[in-house]
């Protein structure tokens, strides 16, 4: 049974084109939590090297960068990265796309620094010592070797979000996503992230409200409701937001408009 | 299994090691028995989880204690936990686990608070002390009689439990549903 | 990582795993039936000289039993006041010197090294299609769920004195497994997002193994 399980996972991911551009393409999806419509109608075509994305909250921002992982497919409508389509690639597709949450704390899932870092590895199919070893070549390699055997939890918020970024790096992916990554992050923590997301190679596709972070981008999507309301440059689409958020901000509300 | 599995097994194993070393709730009952609140554990992964889930829930915690790792009220842990004279209501755990969360899928058309004080009355205690006493009794060379005897000061802090559990699963049903595994 | 491992290099430290897991399962059965006093004192003695044997401080790992002190020791009252207080004595031998030789394998074992030594049990795992990597991940994510649970709590009882002045109360109970399953609900996703308690099925020969 799990011998014919994995020949057939196998199968299926040899349909994913790491070269595919556009690399996602959304066809009207739509998806449904909990009798819930928290997106409908998106249609895109993404191959930018940097794509922003911005939105209140509750917008379904968050929702849509999880199609692009697999930790949601859509409920109507098609959603393919990479050529695949994410409902048969689903358990596979993390190793293309990465994905960086918005707190350190939910990501980690490991005790320790180089536990989590060598996760990546043997996910991949490293043998326990390898992945060890492996783990400590690469913190080494971004100037982190003396975090190796520090616990977690004794981080500092941008170090966790450091070892986060970095304990999916490990996997190579070709695009990585980020929800809001640097939301808990001190000034200078942030300029730091920033500059390490800014020198990757990989497909960057990132959430977040500190719009100053989108400016150099290639194409920002402004989310609303559920939909895409706005989708072009940051030159068009950031002072738009802004503005669409200035005039709501002074006309009084009720407790319902939050 | 899926991954979401996994996590809840390991979390209900967790929060039975984190209750046994949460000085601040040990009851202190008549009698001065200290009471921790590790079988609350077992009660909530039964009730929770579903019998096979909760069972392996409280595998789990205990062959980490087997590993070595202290987690067990007061500090204690490694192998020889399983030589002393409570082993039989240490490995009776699981098994009141399963038990328990058999009882909330029996009943799921009752409401969550009887169904889950009755679970956690049958499963965390009539189950773990009939396994527990024959096993003191025998580990110690004692009677049956004495080995109950001297087992039961511990039943009033279990009582408390029982309540304790009852409500917390009733809360969880309220406010998270799709955790309360026993029952979907 | 929490464990009672006593850091040494003794001959006990030296023994496989696997083997003192064997030979004191060999030994628990053998000894169970015994009921000579001289026997028993033997091989208590023998266990003591063992502790002794692992270097400094190997004797005062004997605390292990401690906590059980109260509850052997009315093991002996019950036996002296209701039958024969020699046998009580050989009740008690029994079950220290049994005690005392688990804990010898406990404190002279390496957790992973533990992990090693059983994981064949878990084999039987891959008929059912279930991965043996699973009991390993589990046994990683309670000892990383179990500090964050106490924190959990520790900020609800906060929260709670904050706004009523009582230290504690079992009402938090509620509210504290909402929080934490919440948080254990983060964790599963996070699993899911780096490809899941199975891994990927084929080694990735693209990125294995990392080198400088």
């Amino acid at each position: 049974m799990a011998f014919f399980r994995k020949r057939q996972e196998n199968a299926q991911a040899s349909s994913f084109n790491p070269d595919a551009d556009p690399y996602a393409v959304l066809e009207n999806v739509g998806l449904e939590m909990t009798g819930h419509q928290v997106l409908q109608d998106i249609s895109l075509k993404l191959s930018e090297r940097r794509i922003g994305i911005v939105g209140l909250n509750g917008s379904g921002k968050s929702s849509l960068i999880r199609l692009l992982n697999g930790l949601r497919l859509p409920t109507s409508g098609d959603v393919r990265v990479f050529g695949a389509d994410t409902k048969t690639v689903q358990r596979d597709l993390p190793r293309y796309v990465g994905f960086v949450f918005q707190n350190p704390d939910h990501q980690a899932i490991f005790p320790t620094v180089e536990e989590e870092i060598a996760f990546g590895l043997t996910q991949l199919g490293a043998s326990k010592t390898e992945a060890v070893s492996g783990a400590r070549v690469f913190l080494e390699r971004h100037g982190c070797a003396h975090l190796g055997p520090k616990p977690f939890a004794d981080l500092s918020e941008g170090q966790k979000q450091l070892i986060c970024i970095l304990a999916v790096l490990v996997m190579k992916p070709k695009l990585l996503v980020l929800d809001e990554p640097m939301s808990s992050l001190d000034g200078l923590a942030t300029r730091r992230i920033q500059n390490l997301i800014a020198a990757l190679d990989q497909r960057i596709i990132m959430i977040s409200h500190d719009l100053s972070l989108l400016t150099s981008y290639d194409r920002v999507l402004w989310m609303e409701g559920g939909r895409l309301r706005m989708d072009g440059s940051p030159q068009d689409v950031l002072p738009a937001y802004e503005a669409d958020i200035s005039a709501r901000a002074d006309i009084p509300v009720d407790g319902d408009a939050f | 299994m899926n991954d979401r599995t996994l996590v809840q097994i390991a979390f209900y194993a967790a929060l039975t090691a984190a209750l046994g070393l949460l000085p601040k709730l040990a009851i202190p009952v008549a009698g001065g028995v200290p009471v921790t609140a590790q079988t609350l554990g077992i009660m909530l992964a039964g009730v929770m989880l579903g019998p096979v889930r909760g069972a392996l829930a409280i595998l789990l915690f205990l062959f980490l204690v087997a590993l070595g790792a202290p987690l067990l009220a007061g500090g204690r842990g490694g192998l020889g936990v399983f030589q002393s004279p409570g082993a039989g209501f240490i490995l009776a755990w699981p098994i009141g686990a399963f038990v328990a969360g058999l009882i909330m899928q029996k009943t799921a058309s009752w409401r969550v608070l009887p169904a889950a004080a009755l679970a956690a009355t049958v499963g965390g205690i009539g189950v773990v002390y009939l396994f527990g006493i024959p096993g003191l009794a025998y580990l110690a060379d004692m009677s049956l009689a004495k080995a109950a005897t001297g087992s039961a000061v511990f039943i009033p802090g279990d009582a408390i439990k029982v309540v304790v559990a009852a409500v917390v699963a009733e809360t969880v049903a309220r406010g998270l549903p799709r955790a309360l595994l026993s029952r979907s | 990582m929490i464990s009672l491992y006593l850091p040494g290099a003794s001959w006990c430290h030296r023994l496989p795993a696997r083997l003192k897991l064997i030979l004191l399962a060999v030994v628990s059965m053998a000894v169970f039936p015994v009921q000579d006093f001289w026997i028993l004192s033997a091989l208590l003695a023998l266990t003591l000289l063992a502790y002794s044997s692992l270097g400094k401080g190997g004797l005062q790992q004997v605390k292990a039993l401690r906590p059980m002190g109260a509850m052997l020791a009315i093991i002996f009252l019950l036996h002296a006041v209701t039958g024969d207080w020699r046998e009580g004595v050989v009740t008690i031998e029994r079950l220290t010197a049994l005690i005392l030789l688990a804990n010898l394998v406990t404190i002279t074992t390496r957790m992973d090294d533990m992990m090693e030594a059983v994981m064949p049990l878990f084999a039987p795992l891959s008929w059912l299609g279930l991965s043996p990597r699973k009991p390993a991940l589990a046994v990683t994510l309670v000892l990383r769920f179990a500090p964050v649970l106490l924190s959990v709590y520790s900020s609800l009882r906060e929260a709670y004195q904050s706004r009523s002045g009582k230290r504690t109360s079992w009402r938090l109970m509620g509210p504290f497994m909402l929080q934490a399953l919440a948080m254990a609900d983060n964790v599963a996703e996070a699993l899911t997002a780096r490809g899941g308690a199975e891994g990927f099925g084929a080694r990735d020969t693209s990125v294995l193994p990392v080198r400088n």
